[in-house]
């Protein structure tokens, strides 16, 4: 089974401490007053005696969903679902800035980002996990609110709580369901957790658009590919092994 | 294939295009998946955002910190790392940090300063420590010191110079508490909140004014351990809102509730007899004393049901020996603030929680030991501490800040004129700021030794720059983890030392040097530390494998067999030295006074995001908390004419501050809050300048009375909208 990078959060234990945003912004350059991730709570109201207990705190970011409206939303193919590992990744190389992908997030998880001017959003910190290290919002957490990990791996922390409280779990949905993989243990008590996906016109025509358009500018592209790669790569070793898969 | 893999391939074509392989290798590296392992070094350290000194591993790449991380084998922090820690780059990349000494131009606090080279510094603190010395003898010269692993160079300096006169922060925090849990168990106990049953949290506020690792504990025994939490705050802070029970209590009245937790466990007879017979002093006085304080006297002054009070005794003894009133830390509250926190430690000892799991812990065994010396003898000094004999119970190494500056201002019973301030902020951090800078005026000479300009710094002659805790070499220190660990750190320089900063160690030895003290510092900080580790020398290496030392010493039952260092040699409900001293063996209440009409008590706490004055100006914490609020109660902003977000002028007995009101359900209708380190004098901290209120300026300084602690919270305010 393919892997499914997820995070499994239990808000009971959040204590809005926001040491979770704090180690993403260092982390990931976040531009000053914008942020990558959050604690979101209800309102909750103070009421004197037995609690009922219904206060939670919310950690968030992106959620790497199954069906990522960002996605279809991108011109470009910045923003992919890597299957390979679940992740929603933003190729920043592609990325034009064009912002469409930000309303198209019913999560409100992207931003663009002051300095690169580019759509940017949590990406689990692949630099953090190329060292063996965790993602910087889930290894500074004071109390391990926050685990992360391949949901489909019993043996990791994530995929061993996923499994033990499957019945358990909230995955929880903006008005516009994405399938998100973001899984809250327990109740995560009421919350704003988001409206609808804006996704530009011109895009879900795109998208929904016949077949033969796709296939039009998959041939174009591979044409062109062809010819470029034979002009500059014939017999030119294996080094550009990575772009084989246009 | 999709959009993506047609813009890759038409970007292949223009990289093509335009220069071929050399871009195309630009755009490979680009791409997001499998970044390579990043080249950074990791450098252990011990973080110094607050006191807490949790373990941290920094991510250094070519000389530059690009992260600090929690070191996952601290275990006194639990792995983990806040906010705070998180944000001590952006305290070694202020701005607004001090580049080079700073020789005070203009009048005192006007801001115009000389840059000076170190020699010409260092020469003239010298110069000007030894005329006070010479003119009003070695006492005539206070110095202050804030938590810090090389704070002790100051004491030590102190010491040799000849003044009696030092004074940490410690007055404007915790004293009262440390006094009342000395006196009735014979050390300052640490709370086992991992294996307890059943917490009563009371003037304390655990899940945002963090402390490892008991702030992470009570997360988890709450959670996982089947724990539970009750809190009384007039506040609903995080810490109430995540108990399984919350009392919006009277503020002052905590004495009260107390005094009837022990009334229904002794009357009802809840206690273990075996060990109270045994382990304790004093329990018929107790049970004499405490059969006036019923549940429905509590109730009445607490605002509290008289059931719940009753209903919550029996829950703590049934729990009990696992089972505490958390001890808190910050116990700078009222005028009786001792005797307070006294009531909180005779209920702990009714519950018999000393010394065993779930209970209050004894410190243990770090291994670790002094590094003795001997100062020299000064015939012309004075016979004592300034602050001596104004309260009966201070304590001789903390000192009392607002007894000093009282002693100071006249000159009682004999004039300070100099001052030496290292790494602690009285101006953001004491009351009645006023007072505070007075005390500035009447010194001839005042040098601070600061990373950056605090409010002190700024009313300074004197200002050195010093290096952070990531740029310098610093002793080693023992920490208590509570059940986690007792363990050592110490510090090594992760990069190179910014502008001309240097540490507080070379500044002493050097001034020491230039005042023929030059012997008392005749060490390098490897001998020091080499001195320090005599009995664990295996400590060395392993701090360097590791970034930490545990010891492996014994938790529970370190009392057994040993007598308790008390007068009765056992834990003491009934203070036999108070007695003697004509103070109250048991713990009196007083009901506390109530704000008169349209005033309002005001309280002071904590947030996760902020250490008082060191961190509101630092860039990262300031996005999160831009500016302080007066949190006001909406049924008495609707009396008033005030709504969430007007600016409000805020008026105490010693000062006028203006600042944005928050109408929250949070607070008591008779009780408002900010919080403190904002609208800074100094204007070379460009993000507290001028911005939300200061505390200080508002809240008046009295104190406790039996060890000086300042009380906090016996300030009555008055709050008006502000007419634009």
């Amino acid at each position: 089974m393919a892997q499914q990078l997820a995070m499994v959060i239990d808000a009971a234990k959040c204590i809005d401490c926001k040491g979770c945003v704090a180690a993403c912004k260092v982390a990931n350059n976040v531009p000053e007053g914008q942020f990558r991730n959050w604690i979101k709570h209800a309102e909750y109201r103070a009421v004197p005696g037995i609690s009922d207990n219904g206060v939670r705190f919310q950690p968030g970011a992106c959620m790497h969903c199954e069906n990522p409206t960002c996605v279809a939303a991108c011109p470009t193919g910045a923003t992919y679902k890597d299957f390979d590992t679940g992740e929603v990744v933003i190729d920043a190389s592609l990325c034009i800035g064009c912002g469409n992908c930000i309303p198209a997030c019913p999560y409100h998880a992207r931003y663009r980002n002051e300095v690169t001017r580019k759509a940017d959003k949590c990406n689990y910190c692949p630099e953090r996990r190329a060292a063996g290290l965790q993602p910087a919002c889930v290894d500074t957490c004071p109390t391990k609110a926050r685990v992360f990990g391949d949901i489909n791996d019993p043996t990791s922390a994530a995929g061993a709580l996923f499994l033990k409280n499957k019945e358990r779990l909230t995955r929880v949905t903006a008005k516009t369901n994405t399938l998100p993989n973001m899984y809250y243990l327990g109740d995560p008590g009421p919350g704003d957790w988001g409206g609808e996906a804006v996704v530009p016109a011109s895009m879900v025509a795109m998208q929904e658009s016949a077949p033969f358009i796709k296939g039009i500018v998959a041939l174009s592209g591979l044409g062109v590919l062809a010819m470029l790669g034979r002009q500059l790569f014939a017999g030119s070793g294996s080094d550009h092994k990575e772009d084989t898969d246009a | 294939m999709s959009r993506r893999d047609f813009f890759r391939a038409s970007g292949l074509v223009a990289a093509g295009a335009v220069g071929g392989p050399a871009l195309l290798g630009g755009l490979t590296k680009a791409r997001a998946a499998s970044p390579a392992k990043p080249a950074w070094d990791s450098r252990f350290s011990a973080c110094d955002m607050c006191f807490n000194k949790c373990g941290l591993i920094a991510r250094v790449e070519d000389g530059v910190i690009t992260k600090l991380d929690p070191n996952p084998k601290f275990l006194k922090s639990r792995g983990m790392l806040c906010a705070r820690g998180n944000a001590g780059l952006a305290q070694v990349y202020d701005p607004d940090r001090l580049k080079h000494p700073l020789l005070r131009k203009g009048a005192r606090g006007e801001g115009k300063w000389q840059r000076i080279p170190w020699d010409e510094a260092l020469d003239m603190a010298a110069q000007k420590m030894a005329e006070v010395r010479e003119k009003y003898t070695p006492c005539g010269h206070l110095f202050t010191a804030g938590s810090d692993l090389q704070s002790q160079f100051v004491g030590r300096f102190a010491e040799v110079y000849g003044s009696f006169n030092v004074t940490s922060h410690e007055s404007l925090c915790l004293v009262s508490g440390s006094r009342a849990f000395l006196d009735t168990f014979g050390e300052v106990p640490f709370a086992d909140v991992l294996n307890s049953k059943y917490i009563l949290m009371v003037g304390a506020n655990r899940f945002e004014a963090l402390v490892t690792p008991d702030s992470i504990d009570l997360m988890t025994t709450i959670r996982e351990n089947g724990c539970k939490l009750v809190t009384l705050d007039p506040r609903y802070t995080k810490t109430a809102a995540l108990s399984h029970e919350w009392y919006p209590v009277r503020p002052g009245t905590d004495m009260a509730f107390m005094l009837a937790l022990a009334h229904v466990i002794i009357n009802e007879k809840l206690f273990d007899p075996q060990w109270i017979a045994d382990k304790t002093f004093g329990i018929e006085q107790l049970t004499a004393h405490v059969q006036r304080y019923t549940p429905g006297f509590a109730a009445e002054q607490c605002g509290i049901p008289a059931e719940d009070i009753a209903r919550i005794a029996r829950e703590l003894a049934a729990a009990a020996p696992s089972s505490m009133v958390y001890p808190g830390r910050r116990t700078s509250d009222y005028e009786d603030s001792t005797q307070i926190r006294r009531s909180f430690a005779i209920v702990n000892g009714l519950l018999g929680n000393w010394d065993r799991p779930g209970g209050l812990l004894a410190a243990r065994q770090v291994g670790l030991k002094g590094v003795p010396y001997d100062a020299p003898w000064y015939d012309e000094n004075r016979e004592d501490r300034i602050d001596a004999g104004k309260v009966p119970m201070m304590f001789e190494h903390e000192g009392s800040f607002v007894v000093t500056r009282d002693s100071v201002l006249n000159d009682d019973p004999y004039p300070i004129r100099g001052w030496f301030i290292y790494k602690t902020n009285p101006m953001g951090t004491a009351p009645n700021r006023k007072k505070t800078i007075e005390m500035m005026n009447k010194m001839d000479f005042v040098t601070v030794v600061d990373i950056a300009m605090s409010d002190t710094a700024w009313m300074a002659d004197l200002v050195l720059p010093s290096q952070s805790y990531l740029e310098r070499k610093d002793p080693c220190s023992g920490l208590q983890g509570s059940v986690a660990c007792a363990c050592v750190v110490k510090r090594d320089p992760v990069i190179d030392p910014l502008y001309e900063s240097r540490p507080l160690f070379d500044i002493m030895k050097d001034i020491a040097g230039r005042m023929e003290l030059g012997e008392f510092f005749d060490f390098t900080l490897d001998e020091y530390r080499e001195k320090q580790t005599r009995e664990i020398p295996e400590a060395l290496g392993v701090m360097d494998r590791d970034g930490v030392y545990y010891n492996p010493s014994k938790v529970y039952g370190i009392y057994d067999g040993r007598i308790y260092k008390t007068l009765s040699k056992k834990v003491e409900l009934y203070n036999q030295r108070y007695e003697q001293m004509g103070l109250d063996p048991l713990p009196e209440y007083t009901p506390p006074a109530g704000p008169a009409k349209n005033q309002f008590r005001m309280v002071i706490g904590r947030n996760a995001m902020i250490t008082q004055s060191s961190t509101a100006n630092n860039a990262l914490l300031h996005q999160f908390l831009p500016t302080n609020t007066l949190w006001l109660n909406p049924e008495a902003a609707g009396r008033l004419g005030i709504k969430d977000g007007d600016l409000v002028e805020v008026t105490s007995p010693v000062g006028r501050q203006e600042l944005k009101a928050e109408v929250t359900d949070r607070i008591r209708p008779d009780t408002v809050f900010m919080l403190s380190g904002y609208n800074t004098l100094s204007t070379m901290q460009h993000l507290s300048h001028n911005n939300g209120a200061s505390i200080n300026e508002l809240l008046d300084d009295d104190f406790d009375a039996i060890t000086g602690n300042a009380s906090m919270h016996t300030t009555f305010v008055t709050v008006t909208r502000k007419v634009a």
